[in-house]
């Protein structure tokens, strides 16, 4: 396994130098495992008080007990809190039936736009992972979003040592990427060796579990009987079922996930 | 131990094909991805190929090339993570992106081509990054019909290339990534060979790191519990509460009280470690410390050695230079010698300006901070040159020029 000292002390040093270089930056929380790790290592980086505010993209489509688990934890963890939603999107009903990539694009990347023309953040801190999919492991730790907020993926920065581009000219922000380098795996020993929440949709339940959560219309579980921490660890450790096989979007065709990145989403 | 391992060498001679092979014969790609790839290959009315395990862009898979590199994660008797990076000239910058926090290269040759422009370019890059471990594999050896004569001759071509980047004992490996042979299994097609398979060499490798002196470069300054806290991170060697410290540029000295990490203190921090210090002084984000009796020393002028990855760096050029957590306002004070990036032989002495892709000895002139030499302490020796994006990357090779 991965030694998670290792990964962490790497996700402190990027956290703290995006905290460094930008003037304002926020970072995004779905309520699932992995942003909600990157919470904990903004709260262990800045010692107890994350200094900057949380975003959570509400689709309103998101499940019922992740609304739950979310003000909960922000409560307990004194976060400020900004909700995204993309109102007009809402009013006109926009729903997966319209397309995941159409949907997506309204509800999450648009409601994500507006958010940060209104806050005017230049670095946003998200919690993608390079083995989560293929199109997100050719991403950078610091990736700069263009004056439409596009990711222009074929020219990528010069990245090496450490050293990540965080010049913000001609750009609406930078995407950071804390974890990137963590799998899914790490993901789960570092919950357990850190006890921190998890959300109980993971836990299994009559055979099934969440391996990955999104919106409840395009999320759907995974066969497993896995229904502690340490039994998903075995369960991962032995399966070949990909973790984000319960998520829609990445699935409709094979580059759908491509063109929503392209756009600006997670 | 997790190991990093980059995957170089020149366009088409088969780099993502053997990460995809590596992936696959050590059964570390999920049910679903298989038959994504072979309705992709439908979808292309191609065949199945390994690359698409690795290739995600659309445009990598149509134009069959890949453009940007990726890190994948397999287990053998280590964990590696494999980094896959383009053969192409004009991906330079994205290779070495990918090559930067290698353990070890894997250098592929294609037994068909032999040495191609980025064979050599590719080799001379990650020596100059430091990288010591070096395996080669003679790939498409089922294209040469498995003949040892033609592995023999390329073996004696790319040894003499590495040899004059000072790479010496390099083990060559023939196979086929394609059809699979001394990947991950051994080759029934070539009774000629009784050295490791890949995965074999790897599995035998052996990394060590030496505990050089304290350097911890200084990130921020929070204000926690009305206590400075100096955040960063130990670059080099060991830090312990109560060592007498100096940090520079800025010239403060102090004694570490705590080492701090989120709610916990610790006594002593090493090479890796993102800690919060608390010491009777304040020093500034770009700040160098190390023990105040061999402390770091502050430079305005040092030589490097760097490649450009932008369009023309000219004698006299203002830039930014990076080195730890220090952005200097730089000048280009001499370029002292061009080098053929394929060969690292020198091409022209005191040339006004290089161009794209080219590397040279360059004189840096910059704002007081402080650089180690690239063989004492690599992780103060290396730096990157920005103006409005990052446009080179470079190694200290005399900290007074």
């Amino acid at each position: 396994m991965l030694d998670l000292k290792d990964l962490e002390n790497k996700s402190l040093y990027i956290l703290r130098e995006s905290y460094a270089e930008f003037k304002k930056p926020a970072v995004l929380w779905s309520t699932g495992k992995d942003s909600t790790v990157t919470l904990w290592l903004c709260k262990k980086a800045f010692y107890g008080k994350i200094p900057f505010p949380i975003i959570h993209i509400d689709t309103t489509y998101k499940f019922k007990e992740m609304y739950a688990f979310r003000d909960k934890l922000v409560k307990e963890w004194g976060v400020d809190l900004i909700i995204a939603k993309n109102e007009e999107a809402i009013k006109d009903k926009c729903s997966p039936a319209d397309g995941h990539f159409e949907c997506c694009t309204r509800l999450k990347t648009q409601a994500l736009m507006k958010c940060l023309d209104e806050h005017g953040f230049d670095a946003l801190i998200l919690s993608i992972r390079r083995d989560e999919h293929g199109i997100r492991a050719k991403e950078r730790y610091f990736s700069p979003r263009d004056s439409e907020f596009k990711w222009n993926y074929k020219d990528q920065p010069l990245e090496m040592w450490d050293q990540y581009q965080s010049i913000t000219e001609n750009k609406t922000h930078t995407r950071v990427h804390p974890i990137l380098h963590w799998r899914e795996l790490d993901m789960w020993e570092y919950i357990k060796q850190e006890n921190i929440p998890a959300h109980p949709m993971y836990f299994a339940r009559n055979g099934t579990r969440y391996r990955s959560l999104g919106c409840e219309p395009c999320t759907s579980t995974v066969d497993s009987n896995a229904a502690t921490i340490d039994e998903i660890v075995i369960e991962l450790r032995e399966s070949k079922v990909a973790e984000r096989s319960g998520r829609a979007q990445d699935k409709e065709n094979a580059f759908t996930m491509q063109k929503l990145r392209a756009l600006g989403y997670m | 131990m997790n190991i990093n391992v980059v995957i170089i060498g020149h366009v088409d001679h088969g780099k993502s094909t053997l990460v995809g092979r590596l992936l696959y014969d050590s059964d570390s790609i999920s049910d679903g991805r298989v038959q994504e790839i072979q309705k992709l290959a439908e979808e292309y009315k191609r065949r199945f190929e390994f690359a698409y395990f690795i290739d995600s862009f659309d445009d990598e898979l149509k134009e069959e090339r890949t453009i940007d590199t990726t890190g994948v994660m397999f287990k053998g008797k280590h964990l590696y993570t494999v980094t896959d990076v383009p053969g192409h000239k004009e991906f330079i910058k994205n290779m070495l992106t990918g090559a930067s926090h290698a353990d070890i290269a894997v250098l592929v040759v294609a037994a068909s081509e032999g040495i191609k422009e980025q064979t050599g370019r590719h080799a001379f890059l990650i020596h100059m990054l430091g990288i010591k471990q070096l395996f080669v594999i003679v790939n498409k050896m089922d294209m040469v019909e498995y003949k040892e004569d033609v592995f023999q001759q390329v073996k004696t071509d790319v040894t003499q290339l590495l040899a004059s980047l000072g790479y010496q004992d390099v083990p060559f490996i023939p196979g086929s990534a394609m059809e699979g042979d001394n990947i991950y299994n051994k080759s029934e097609h070539m009774p000629w060979y009784n050295g490791p398979t890949l995965i074999e060499a790897l599995d035998n490798t052996k990394l060590s790191k030496e505990v050089k002196r304290l350097r911890f470069v200084v990130q921020d300054i929070y204000t926690v519990d009305n206590e400075k806290v100096i955040v960063g991170r130990v670059e080099s060697g060991i830090l312990r509460k109560g060592d007498e410290v100096t940090f520079q540029p800025s010239g403060v000295k102090g004694k570490i009280e705590k080492i701090k990490v989120y709610q916990d203190e610790i006594d002593k921090a090493e090479a890796g470690d993102s800690i919060g210090i608390i010491a009777n002084c304040l020093p500034q984000r770009g700040d160098v410390c190390g023990p105040s009796e061999n402390p770091p020393v502050t430079t305005e002028r040092f030589l490097g050695e760097a490649v450009l990855l932008d369009n023309r760096l000219e004698k006299g050029d203002m830039v930014e230079l990076r080195c730890g957590t220090k952005k200097a306002k730089c000048k280009i004070e001499e370029i002292r010698e061009k080098l053929n990036s394929e060969t690292g032989e020198v091409i022209d002495k005191q040339p006004k300006y290089i161009n794209e892709h080219e590397a040279a000895t360059i004189v840096f002139a910059t704002d007081p901070m402080v650089v180690e030499e690239f063989y004492d302490i690599p992780e103060l020796g290396r730096f990157v040159l920005a103006r409005d994006r990052n446009i080179a990357a470079g190694i200290v090779l005399e900290t007074s020029a």
